[in-house]
Formats: C-alpha cells, structure tokens, sequence
C-alpha cells in the first residue's frame, strides 16, 4: 500500500499533468491514512481552492458538465498559481498568511467530502437534469442561453453601451505550470519527478533564468543526483549512436559541445573538468545523454 | 629487454613533446597512455579544479584560456622586460610576472606563481609516467633536446625542469643536431645537411656538416612565430567568415565553447589534407542561434587547394628565412646534400613541394617529421649510457648558440667566441686600457647577438687589478674564454707585463634560486607523501566497506523474510540497495570521497538490515 508521502507525491504529479481528480483522491487518501498530515491537508484544501480558480476566462464559456466531457485531458487549464508550496514552519510566519490554518484545513477536508458527489466543479444545474439534456426552459421560462450556446454556434451579443471588457488574463505558459510544479515537488523531496520538470523547461527554453536558478539553489542536491545517474564516473562514455545520427538530436550548443569532447578516451570526471561548465550544467547535460541513449558506458 | 636501466630522449617541444628510447638496438617512441606519439606541451588547471597536462589540457585552452599554459618553452629561461618575453605577453592569454628579483619570468596558474621551468617539468613528469608504464620500470636519465639558439641560461632552465621532473638530464643538445642522429643513425654520411623543422609553433632552420660520426651545426635561423598554429588560425578565419555569411553574421569568435571545437576542427582538417584532397568538417549544435531558436551546425568542405590558397604567405615565409640562413652561411641550395624534414607542419604536401623547389631536389622521407628529433635524442642517450661497439661511436659537436664577449668602452659588446663555433673550444684576445695609470679593469662576461652590450645576456663579472700604472693604451690585457664540453665557460683576464690575473667561472643560471628548487622538490616529495598516505587510507577504508557489504549480503535472507512478514515499507529497502550499489562502485574505482559519502548511509544500512532480520525470527527464537 502507498505510504502518505508517496501519496502526496502522486497527487502533485496528477495535479500538474492536470488530473484534478485523481490528485484530489490521492491528497484525500493521504489525509484518510493520516489524518495529521498537514501537507496532505493543505494540498487539499488548496485543491479544493484551486477549483474557482477554473472559472472560465471573461468572454469564454463555463465549463461543459462532467458527464459532457470525454476525459479529463479536456479540462481546461489548471491555474498553477493557486497552488501554493505547502506551510512550513518558515512559512507560517507572520509575513505570510497562510489561509489554510488549521480551522480552514478541518473545512477543507469536509468540503472535500462533499465534493466527491459533485465531481471536481461547483455544482451545476447539469448534474441535476439528465446527462445530456437537450436545451431546456427555466422555471421562469427564459432561455438558458449558456446552455443554447453551449450545444450551438451560438454566442450572447454584448449590449450596446455595455463596458467594454476586460482584457483576458494572460494564461500562464507551461513553462510556469511546470516550473511551479518543480518546486512543490521538490519541497516534497522528490527530487527526480522535480529535475524532470525542469528538463522539460530547458529544453523548451534552455535559457530559462529561473530555471537555472533553480537549479543554481539546490545545486548540491541535484549534482549529486544526476551524478548517481552517470556514477562511476570513473568510467568512460563513448557515443551510442551513429556519428551521422548525432545531427538528428535536439540538443542545445553546451550539449553539441559536451558530445564534441566524448571520444571513448575520456571517462566522465575528465569531462567535468574539460567541459568549463558549471558542474551541475555538465552532470545535467551527461545524465540527459545517458537517458537518452546518446551515450552508454 | 635490456637489464639496463632504461634512458629516454626527450623532444621538449613548444607545441608538442615526444619521448623516446632505444630498444634492442632500434630507436622507437614511446606512445603516451593515451596511445598518442604526441603529447601537446600543454598544462592547465581546469575549472574544477583538476590539473590537466596534454592532450586534455589542449582540449579546454580555448574555454579556460587564463589558466591553461602553452608554449612555455617561448619563456623557459628568459628574463622579465626582454622583446621576448613582451611579444609573448601580448598574444599570450595567461598571466605572467617578474620573478622575486625581478629578472626571470613567472607564470600564474591556478591562482599561484610558478617559474617556466616547474611548467615544464609538468610536460616532463607527464612524458616520465608515460615511460614508466610503457618500460613497466621507473625511468630517471634523460637527454632533453632544446632550439640551436638557446643561450645558456634557457639550457639550464630546461635541466632544472627536468631536475623538478625527478630526471637526470644526461645532456642538452640541440634539436637540428637530434634531427641529423636520427636521419644519420646506421649509416655512414658525409654531407651538409639542412633540418627544416616547421612546427607547430616555431620554424628553424640549420645547416649541419655531417662527416664520420661528426655532427657539425654550421648555422641556425628562423622564426618564433612561424607555425602549424599560424595554419589552423588561417582555416579558423575561412570557416568564421563563411559561417557568418551563411547565418546571419553569427560570430563563432564570441563563443568559447565554438572557437575551441573551431580550432580542433581546423587542426584535425588540416592534417587529414596532408593524406587526402578534401576533409570534412563537421561540427553539429556548434552555437545558440538565440533566444529558443537551436543551435546551429557548422558543415564545410575543405580542399587542399583551397588550404595552400589560404596559407602561401605562411609557406613563402618559411622559404625566405631558408634562403636568408643559407646566405649568412654562405652556401648555395645545390650544395646542400639533404634535406631532413621536422616538424607536423612540413607533412604539408604544399610545403614540400617549396622545399623541393627551393633546395632542387626531394627532401629526405625516411623519418617521422614529428619523432625524428626525439629519436635522435633517445640515440644520444643510449651512446652515452650503453657501451658502443666499435665503430659505432658518436661524435656530437655541439656549438655556441650566440657570439660570447666582453662589454668594452662605449657600452659595445666585443666577441671573443663568435656564434656556431664548435665546442669545446678557447679562444684568446688582447685588449688594453682606456685611462692613463689605470690599475684595474672589469671585465663584464656577456652573450648574444647585438652590438649594444645592455642588449645581451649578463653571465658574470669580475675586477682585474694590480695592472702596472702607464699611458692609456700601453698595457695589454689578455682575456681568454674556454668553453668544456659541458658548456661552462671559464673566462680569464692576464696582464701580459705584470703576470697578474684574475679569473670566473660561469655557471649558466636559470632564473630559479636554490632555494625555490629545494622547494618545488620539497613540495613534490610532500605530495608522494600524502599519496602515499592516501592509499593507507584508502586501505582501511576499503577493508570497512568490504566487511560491511559482506555483512550486509549475509542478511539479504533474512530481510526479504521479513519483508514478507511485516509492513515494513519497501522504500527503505530500496535506498538501502541504492547505498550498497553505490558502495560497490566506488570501491571499483578505488573512489575514496564517493566511499566517505557513503560511509555513514552504509552505517545505517547495516543497521537497518539487522534489525529487520531480527524480526524475522519468529518470537520464540529472539
């Protein structure tokens, strides 16, 4: 049986592929096997804070029932900024409130319960009707128009004279999502499911300033893990792949230069030394070729 | 193999270094640890701190230029303020300083201050161990061979060097002279002879008589920034530029890690044109293209003729200073009997077709360009080492590198034993007195080339006094200087009337004090100390793993029992799998930091699993 911190490992990893539900019944199993676990408690409860957080954009529609849609792939966007790392000691302090305190968190858990009958949305007047009801009158008789949207092309005029709208909130990039994620996963001591994700940054952006910060702060821990994916590094890597086939790789220049130095003469301390990166770059770098299959040893 | 004591001739290069010896009556070179003939002179401390020497220290000049130190052969033995050591400076990328008198030059390397000659000593030691593992024996006499030009105190610099290497340097001779041994040895010559070494960072030129075991340098030139360097930077150049207007002005010259590929690259098509027409060069992911755009490859073909269009200036000049030497010698090209080629850069089909053009017939192909001058080293140290059947005996005459005087009046330079005179040799002159009733003279021992006295090398002074009081002029002195076979110069100052003399010995100096050598060698003996008390260390160290990993397997049984017994969670297990895993490869490679980082986990390890086989005992059992 999964132990809480792996629990609440699980539910981060969902929540950030943005599997509300399962990461919420993962966070709820955590507080179920231990009931004093303030991090399973809190991821709860901001999960649970998370879900207003998915209330559509200015000018786009309300999210289609759950029986409407397909699979949880559709969901719309997870706001990653409502997932706050969980409360430590540092962070109970008085200049930040945390607004899961403990009375908030004893809520959190109930409304948790009372969500698993509404799915993961506030509860909407679709989960009442028939799956798939057809457009229906009000007791007042009006039309539903978000309804009569929702199954056509059709979309409400604006009044005229009405304000015009607000400018959409800018929709955070993966690169955020992903990057917020490494750091809850991190705090969690999940070190590995972290460094993916910000692999998955710099390879979108291997530039990336706060990435390499990231990576900079908790450079002690991550060389060593990248290093036990390489150790020993007394040994020496040669190329996996066909020389021509290099060309085929995404790699960014550090990579192209690193590879460049890799001549089945040098073992991987020497490369460390050769290579004038930082030595988390070139472990980083190194630990991606392996996992790659670009270079074995 | 011979019972004897191994000897070894060393090629000290300025851009690549060469270790030899004579086995069973055959010169042969001593490939590196690595497999390589060459070992590029080259000495770094990485960024990480490790000390590079050789190839990997060249592999990483570019992107740790400040402390990566080459050529030091150009400084080895000159003194701080000289137009040699200026020009250095301005092209070299790492630090240098005055010596602690000021004189001599130092390199800062690593945040610390050497003298040239410890850096040299670094290529040395290399060359040594390389020796050592392929003799399978330590190996501690060397005959080192240096430029026909160097004076007396770069000899010395480089027997220090070898001295801190843990070397006997048996002899110094001089590289056209090893070239000459080399072509020379088991057969019977007697020509001129002309060495034309085009290295990669200096071409010399000498005109050498070779007769019955004699080997005479007749003359020397060249230029010390003549080289296969000079080559790889002209490719270098083509493929910036092309690669530029191929990408948008990209400039590979602002990044490091490009321009150190770049000349790799240049150095490796450059060579491959030497055996074939075309080379390719292929660098991929060689540059960011910026913000999220990749990075870009660099693809180009190269053609030998287009590599002889991008250097001509470069093979012209090597010919012009050819032609130069031989007229200050005197001899005409069709005089010369051979022509010995030295050097990587004289592989060059171009550069072979101007010598042949120049001197008017096809140079000499018998040996490696880039072993000969090392294999006549090795030869030279097996004559003095091993006894000679009769007949066989060499003869090496080796010459004064530059002209050897006296200041005179004026602060002009005098020579008493001009440049290329074949020692051991004396040689006397007369000189007189500049004031009336003068009683003392000094007599100030100089070297080199220029006229201006304050322009050569200061070797030593003395004072000559009791001279018999008369008119200027009427008192003669004469000075003699007599050069041993060993290169010191004994300079004596004899009033002809009176009988009065006075004399010196000069000892050539290497800017290194006495004391700084005693402590380079002390520092050396401190660090086989320490590794020496390293590997006790690492014996105990390992003894401790070892029984604990034992311990450790002994348990598995009982742990996987109690795994199935109890709820004991199988995350610690598999942590405790990981320790042990780790363990194992660090005593495989005798890691003794990854063995302290993981002493303590393998502590908690073995608890771990002894307590977990004690409770798969039933309770009866406990």
């Amino acid at each position: 049986m999964a132990g809480v911190a792996e629990l609440i490992d699980r539910g981060v990893k969902l929540y950030t592929a943005g599997r509300i539900r399962e990461a919420r019944e993962a966070f709820q199993r955590a507080v179920d096997l231990d009931p004093s676990n303030e991090k399973a408690r809190a991821y709860l409860l901001h999960i649970r804070d998370a879900v207003p957080a998915v209330t559509p954009f200015p000018g786009t529609l309300p999210p289609a029932p759950a029986a409407a849609r397909p699979s949880s792939a559709a969901l719309p966007p997870i706001q990653p900024a409502a997932m706050q790392p969980p409360p430590t000691a540092a962070s109970r302090g008085a200049d930040r409130p945390n607004p899961a305190g403990v009375a908030a968190l004893a809520a959190a858990v109930e409304l948790a319960a009372q969500e698993d009958a509404h799915g993961e949305f506030a509860p909407s007047p679709w989960e009442d009707g028939p799956a798939g009801a057809e457009i229906q009158l009000e007791a007042t008789g009006g039309l539903d128009l978000q309804a009569v949207a929702e199954k056509s092309d059709l979309r409400p005029l604006v009044p005229e004279g009405a304000p015009p709208p607000a400018a959409p909130e800018r929709p955070k990039s993966d690169v955020d999502v992903w990057l917020s994620a490494a750091k809850e996963l991190f705090a969690l001591g999940d070190f590995t499911g972290s460094l993916e994700l910000i692999e998955k940054i710099l390879q979108v952006d291997p530039d990336h300033g706060e990435a390499r910060d990231y990576l900079r702060h908790n450079e002690a821990t991550l060389v060593s893990m990248y290093e036990s994916k390489i150790a020993p590094l007394t040994r020496t890597p040669r190329l996996a792949i066909k020389p021509e086939e290099v060309m085929w790789l995404n790699l960014d220049h550090r990579a192209g230069f690193l590879l460049a130095q890799i001549d089945g003469t040098v073992d991987y301390e020497t490369l460390f030394a050769l290579s004038g990166l930082p030595r988390l770059d070139t472990a980083r770098i190194l630990a991606n070729l392996i996992a790659e299959g670009v270079i074995t040893s | 193999m011979s019972d004897l004591e191994p000897v070894v001739g060393i090629d000290l290069g300025t851009t690549n270094s060469v270790v030899a010896t004579v086995r069973d009556g055959v010169p042969r070179v001593i490939p590196n640890r690595s497999g390589q003939l060459l070992t590029p002179s080259v000495v770094a401390v990485a960024k990480n701190g490790k000390k590079l020497v050789g190839a990997l220290a060249k592999r990483q000049a570019i992107t740790n230029a400040e402390n990566t130190v080459f050529a030091a052969k150009r400084l080895i033995g000159r003194r701080w303020g000289s137009k040699e050591v200026e020009d250095a400076r301005r092209v070299l990328p790492y630090e240098l300083a005055a010596g602690p008198e000021g004189h001599d030059v130092r390199v800062v390397l690593g945040g610390r201050t050497h003298p040239v000659a410890e850096i040299s000593a670094m290529v040395l030691s290399e060359l040594k161990a390389d020796a050592e593992a392929w003799f399978g024996r330590p190996v501690r006499r060397a005959v080192i061979t240096v430029p026909a030009y160097f004076n007396d105190g770069q000899r010395q610099a480089t027997k220090d060097a070898g001295k801190i290497a843990g070397l006997e340097v048996l002899r110094i001779i001089n590289e056209p002279t090893s070239a000459a041994l080399a072509y020379g040895f088991g057969k019977q010559v007697e020509k001129k002879v002309v060495v034309f070494d085009l290295g990669g960072g200096t071409f010399d030129v000498s005109i050498l008589d070779i007769g019955k075991s004699v080997y005479d340098v007749v003359a020397v030139g060249g230029d010390t920034y003549l080289g296969g360097e000079d080559f790889d930077r002209r490719i270098m150049d083509w493929l910036t530029f092309a690669f530029a207007k191929e990408n948008g002005g990209v400039d590979l010259r602002q990044d490091k890690m490009a321009l150190q590929r770049l000349r790799d690259a240049a150095e490796k098509a450059k060579c491959e044109l030497s055996g074939s027409p075309n080379a390719s060069i292929h660098l991929p992911f060689l540059v960011s293209a910026g913000q999220g755009k990749g990075a870009l490859h660099l693809e180009k073909q190269l053609g030998r003729e287009k590599l002889d269009e991008l250097t001509k200036d470069l093979v012209d000049r090597t010919i012009a200073v050819s032609e130069k030497t031989l007229k200050d010698a005197g001899v005409r090209p069709n005089q010369v009997g051979e022509v010995i080629l030295v050097g990587g850069m004289s592989r060059m089909p171009r550069v072979q077709k101007a010598v042949k053009d120049f001197f008017g017939k096809e140079p000499h192909r018998g040996v490696h360009p880039e072993e000969v001058v090392a294999l006549g080293a090795a030869i030279q140290a097996h004559a003095l080492t091993a006894p000679a059947a009769k007949g066989q005996e060499v003869l090496l005459l080796d010459v004064t590198p530059q002209n050897l005087g006296i200041l005179v009046v004026g602060g002009y330079f005098q020579t008493v034993i001009p440049r290329n005179t074949t020692v051991p040799t004396s040689q006397t002159h007369l000189f007189t007195t500049v004031q009336d009733n003068q009683t003392s003279v000094r007599i100030a021992v100089l070297q080199g080339q220029s006229e201006r006295a304050v322009e050569n090398e200061l070797l030593g002074e003395f004072i000559l006094d009791g001279i018999r009081p008369a008119r200027r002029g009427e008192v003669s002195i004469e000075v003699t200087f007599e050069i041993s076979a060993d290169g010191i110069v004994g300079v004596a100052a004899r009033d002809v009337d009176t009988g009065q003399q006075q004399s010196i010995t000069v000892t050539a100096t290497s800017g290194l004090t006495e004391d700084e050598l005693r402590r380079i060698l002390d520092e050396q003996l401190d660090d086989l100390l320490e590794k020496k008390a390293t590997a006790g260390e690492w014996e105990e160290r390992r003894a401790r793993a070892t029984a604990a990993l034992a311990e450790i397997e002994a348990l598995v049984p009982a742990v996987h029992e109690a795994l199935e017994r109890t709820r004991f969670g199988k995350d610690a297990v598999q942590k405790a799998e990981g320790v042990v895993s780790r363990v194992r490869a660090a005593l495989d490679a005798r890691d003794v930091g990854a063995l302290d980082r993981e002493a303590e986990s393998l502590d908690r390890t073995l608890q771990l699993f002894k307590g977990l086989a004690a409770q798969a005992k039933p309770p009866r059992e406990r």
